[in-house]
């Protein structure tokens, strides 16, 4: 997966439920056994940055 | 087939018992025996009988899961590719047993790949459904690997076994003697009693057959006991340079890995599975909604979800709805979503079943192993909501 942006998903409360959407299309939970998981964290050791939720 | 002669000497021996005095049975069972000690072939989909993603791609040039389940390709700068999930109806393969191979077309040729660049197929494996092998204790087992290979070029493949818990390798090579003929491949692993694998659902071991590579896997030796992984040992004898022409093709099928050492003569027979129960073997790492044979992502409503409708009626605000998989993940699965139209990360509303609004905002409210909710938030008129999904837990 080449990552272009990722942003947090919220709950209707506004609560974080763990999980991440890449690219307007991937829902990636925040699981290091998840392989998409780990290509996050290599995309924000590149210096990325994960937005906020809507 | 009734007997005309029962060995009843052998069988009291313990001797392999001859019926009607013909040949006696020379694979791995001892008395009846079976010697494998897992009821379930270690390796999952080796016979490529399932293939959710799709039955054929074109234009591969990197890695990824992209035909048969749970069979990787890592491919890097190294031309281009054909994948197709073939159906065999005559050959060493077919006559064995085997219906469906994964078959590697070139279809972009790189006679010269850079230093770094690498292409290898294979399968990565948990290390929990490793521990039978007890690797890193004075009981380690060796390991045999059997399979079916075809191709148009004949050569040296090596095939590497990646403990990448522990950084190690050991690997083993095949020769294909004829062109374009299935022949049927035995490599024997020696049993490493150093660097455990991890008992978790962790990948623990990559099985990788290289196709091609630049100098960088090269130059170095096979190693036929285990080692600290060495970039340079890991195609040190493959000389089948499958992207060096656009008339290259591999092809492989009825893959098994058994614990022990076995030739050719003494090789347990393959263990196949009915399809349903490969298919939920397979589905631990990957599920779709999308029927076998279609794209996914294609415009289609077979096989689509439909929501059982809103309690509430027709609505135009947020509705939700949960799905239980049918096999628990691997871990918490990568999920998207698409609609009847192909949109990914979107569903359908519709209404009174009939009217049918497209590409609408799909929203996961929560995911598991077991589970997920997807949610609609408000927007036009409906009672339920339709979507396909496809849900990747692999390695």
């Amino acid at each position: 997966m080449i990552i272009e942006k990722v942003k947090k998903i919220n709950n209707s409360e506004g609560e974080f439920i763990n999980h991440y959407l890449v690219n307007d299309k991937y829902n990636v939970p925040k699981d290091e056994a998840n392989r998409d998981y780990q290509s996050i964290l290599a995309w924000v050791a590149d210096g990325n940055t994960i937005q906020e939720a809507d | 087939m009734a007997l005309s002669k029962i060995d009843v000497a052998n069988m009291l021996t313990g001797a392999t018992p001859v019926a009607n005095g013909g040949t006696a049975l020379t694979s791995g069972f001892q008395n009846g025996v079976d010697p494998r000690p897992s009821t379930v072939p270690i390796i999952q989909n080796g016979d490529m009988a399932v293939s959710q993603r799709a039955t054929s791609v074109t234009g591969i040039t990197d890695d990824g899961y992209k035909l048969c389940d749970r069979w990787y390709e890592y491919l890097s700068s190294l031309g281009t590719y054909t994948f197709a999930q073939e159906a065999q109806t005559s050959g060493n393969a077919f006559n064995n047993g085997f219906r469906k191979a994964f078959r590697i077309d070139c279809t972009t040729a790189d006679a010269s790949p850079g230093a770094s660049d690498e292409f290898w197929w294979g399968i990565k494996l948990e290390g929990q459904d490793l521990q039978l092998i007890k690797k890193g204790t004075s009981n380690a087992q060796k390991l045999t690997l059997a399979f079916w290979v075809k191709s148009n070029k004949t050569g040296v493949g090596q095939v590497n076994f990646r403990d990448t818990d522990n950084s190690r390798m050991c690997s083993g090579t095949y020769t294909i003697s004829s062109a374009n003929t299935w022949e049927h491949k035995i490599i024997n692993i020696a049993a490493d009693t150093t660097g455990a694998f991890t008992n978790d659902n962790a990948e623990s071991l990559q099985i990788q057959w290289y196709l091609d590579s630049g100098s960088n896997y090269e130059g170095g030796a096979t190693p036929t006991a285990w080692e600290a992984d060495s970039a340079g040992d890991r195609n040190a004898s493959g000389n089948l340079n499958i992207g060096d022409n656009t008339a290259n093709d591999w092809s492989i099928t009825g893959i098994q890995l058994e614990v022990g050492e076995f030739t050719s003569s003494t090789l347990p027979p393959f263990q196949h599975e009915s399809f349903g129960d490969n298919l939920a073997r397979c589905q631990r790492y990957f599920e779709t909604t999308f029927e076998v044979g279609t794209a996914i992502g294609a415009s289609t409503s077979t096989g689509i979800i439909r929501s059982g409708g809103n309690q509430g009626g027709r609505t135009s605000g947020r509705m939700g709805h949960g799905f239980t998989y049918p096999v628990p993940k691997r871990s918490a699965p990568t999920v998207v979503f698409y609609d009847n139209s192909g949109n990914s990360g979107a569903l359908a509303r519709l209404d009174q079943g009939s009217s049918t609004a497209s590409n609408k905002n799909a929203t996961l409210a929560g995911g598991s192993q077991k589970s997920f909710e997807v949610t609609s938030t408000g927007d036009s008129t409906a009672d339920c909501l339709n979507y396909h999904f496809t849900a990747d837990a692999e390695l």
